[in-house]
């Protein structure tokens, strides 16, 4: 039974086309100006085929089980993880599945807007879903449009701010009072 | 014999004159040395944020020194390493790279107010050499700097800078036409950009780059301690503060300001958010090269004239302006403030220009995106 399961995902893994999606691809980087590679969704930036790590000629019996399950959930929630996706790539099947992803790439323009509006993968503070429009990556917490990083690096970080703005402050009021203190005992000496 | 001693004489003096070593006393320092006021008295402050710029470098890069790899095999991972695992690498990393923007913006404004106060002018000629020097060594620093996350935008921006060191032999005649590729060679220290450019690029960026730093601003700040401050404008100023404290206080404000400007930078915005991911990634000799290879920002002033103009043109006006950057004080000896400052303003707005809109130049000039 197991090798008749086994049989079957392997025909779904070779027979049916790897399903890079360059649609998603190009609308990302068209509204955002920014250069955007197979890296936001997939392991590998040059995409799926291949046999570099992440894509499919590399991949070993188990990690095709997987891609063979991934390939298989049609419908959202089925939970899967396809070892050419990252969690991004991942997160989008299931929050949509495979045939809404089918759907979308003839209106790229729409995935952003059925992605949920508060998964943060790399918790940068910008949701994926704006991450994909910005054309940043949505699990480098370092990638981000700017702005907005910095907004949110700026709410998260106002204590270490308030710290070292009083450390700096204090450090130069002592330093202050010292060289004044110099000055006039170099006056007096004078 | 007579006329040998004579101009060794002159050479004394001409020395003397410009490194009155008798200036050189804590009295001079502390109790006699003023500073102008005027209309230009801020352009006074931007040699202490450029050595403040420098002082930042060197701690951080000390820091960076502990935990990064210098191999093209490790050198990418352990700044990965850095910025997501060690206890503050990303504060201090990102420091290092804001500073590096923010230390060759000031060194450019210094050199730009510097020239249009005439502050090169007899007896200074000696700050002003060890100032270009500075320059150059700043801008090294930068070039080298680059390649050592060995990513895609700092392998292939290397390249192609490597590759037109190149190109400069095809414009040179008979025997020389060899000699850019020697240099490269020389530079690259293999075929290709790889390991042994790696170990070339760091030795320079963090053990023989900082000693010449460390000498030529040795000398600089000699020059400017025994000299003091150049008067900066044609009508002697009225006003004049004192070095000792006043000065140093406000500068050393000026610094804690800058600082905190930069910390929050730093702590707040990736310097990299700026560009596109796809460039970040660890170098990859046999993948594609993403889009948008270009140097950093402020190599902007020869990269785009670089793409839009013939290669000669951009050579010889660099060779013209590396050279003649040395001998400003003899150039422009009799030149008026008023002709100084026109000509610095020209150069101010071509380096604002070309870095802020090279890109939309280019494809004007191109007719096309790049």
């Amino acid at each position: 039974m197991k090798l008749f399961i086994n049989i079957i995902l392997l025909s779904l893994v070779y027979l049916t086309p790897a399903f890079a999606h360059p649609e998603f691809q190009r609308y990302s980087k068209k509204v955002s100006g920014r250069s955007v590679n197979c890296a936001m969704c997939h392991r590998h930036s040059d995409g799926p085929e291949g046999v570099k790590p992440g894509q499919i000629g590399s991949l070993n019996q188990d990690e095709l089980n997987a891609l063979g399950l991934a390939r298989q959930a049609l419908k959202p929630g089925a939970g899967v993880k396809s070892p050419i996706l990252n969690e991004f790539g991942s997160s989008i099947l299931n929050q949509l599945g495979k045939e809404k992803i089918l759907e979308l790439k003839q209106r790229p323009e729409l995935l952003a807007g059925s992605l949920s509006k508060t998964n943060d993968l790399d918790g940068d503070g910008i949701p994926d879903a704006e991450e994909f429009k910005d054309g940043t990556h949505p699990l480098n917490s370092l990638d981000g449009h700017p702005w907005k990083l910095f907004k949110n690096n700026l709410g998260k970080n106002w204590f270490d701010i308030l710290m070292i703005v009083l450390a700096t402050g204090s450090g130069l009021y002592g330093l202050q009072n010292a060289l004044i203190w110099l000055s006039i005992k170099a006056r007096r000496e004078e | 014999m007579g006329k040998q001693k004579n101009k060794f004489l002159q050479m004394v003096d001409f020395l003397t004159e410009r490194m009155p070593l008798h200036n050189l006393s804590f009295d001079h320092i502390v109790n006699e040395k003023e500073v102008p006021v005027h209309r230009m008295s801020w352009a006074y402050y931007m040699g202490g944020l450029t050595l403040l710029f420098f002082i930042i470098q060197l701690v951080t890069g000390v820091f960076l020194l502990f935990y990064y790899q210098p191999t093209v095999s490790d050198a990418h991972a352990s700044v990965e390493y850095i910025t997501f695992f060690v206890k503050s690498g990303f504060l201090i990393r990102n420091l290092h790279t804001w500073s590096s923007s923010c230390m060759i913006l000031c060194l450019m404004v210094h050199m730009i107010t510097s020239f249009a106060m005439k502050a090169f002018a007899r007896p200074r000629e000696i700050t002003w050499i060890s100032g270009s020097l500075l320059l150059i060594i700043t801008f090294a620093f930068g070039f080298t700097g680059y390649l050592l996350p060995w990513h895609q935008i700092a392998v292939n921006a290397t390249k192609v800078v490597l590759q037109s060191i190149e190109e400069a032999g095809h414009y040179l005649p008979g025997a020389l036409a060899a000699l850019p590729s020697y240099i490269k060679e020389i530079i690259q220290g293999e075929v290709s950009v790889g390991q042994a450019t790696l170990s070339r690029f760091y030795a320079l960026h963090v053990v023989i780059l900082p000693l010449f730093f460390m000498g030529a601003i040795g000398l600089h700040l000699l020059g400017v301690q025994l000299h003091g401050m150049s008067p900066g404008v044609d009508t002697p100023p009225r006003e004049k503060e004192r070095f000792f404290p006043v000065f140093i206080l406000k500068d050393f404000w000026l610094w804690g300001i800058v600082f905190l400007v930069v910390f929050v930078l730093s702590l707040c915005l990736p310097f990299e958010s700026f560009y596109s991911y796809p460039l970040f990634e660890a170098y990859n000799a046999l993948g594609s090269t993403p889009e948008g290879i270009k140097p950093e920002w402020y190599f902007y002033f020869v990269y785009y004239p670089l793409e839009i103009l013939p290669f000669w043109v951009i050579m010889l006006g660099m060779t013209i302006a590396q050279a003649g950057i040395f001998f400003v004080p003899w150039i422009f000896k009799n030149t008026s403030r008023k002709v100084l400052s026109i000509i610095a303003w020209i150069i101010a707005a071509y380096l604002i220009i070309i870095t802020l809109f090279g890109q939309l130049i280019y494809e004007v000039f191109k007719g096309s995106g790049k």
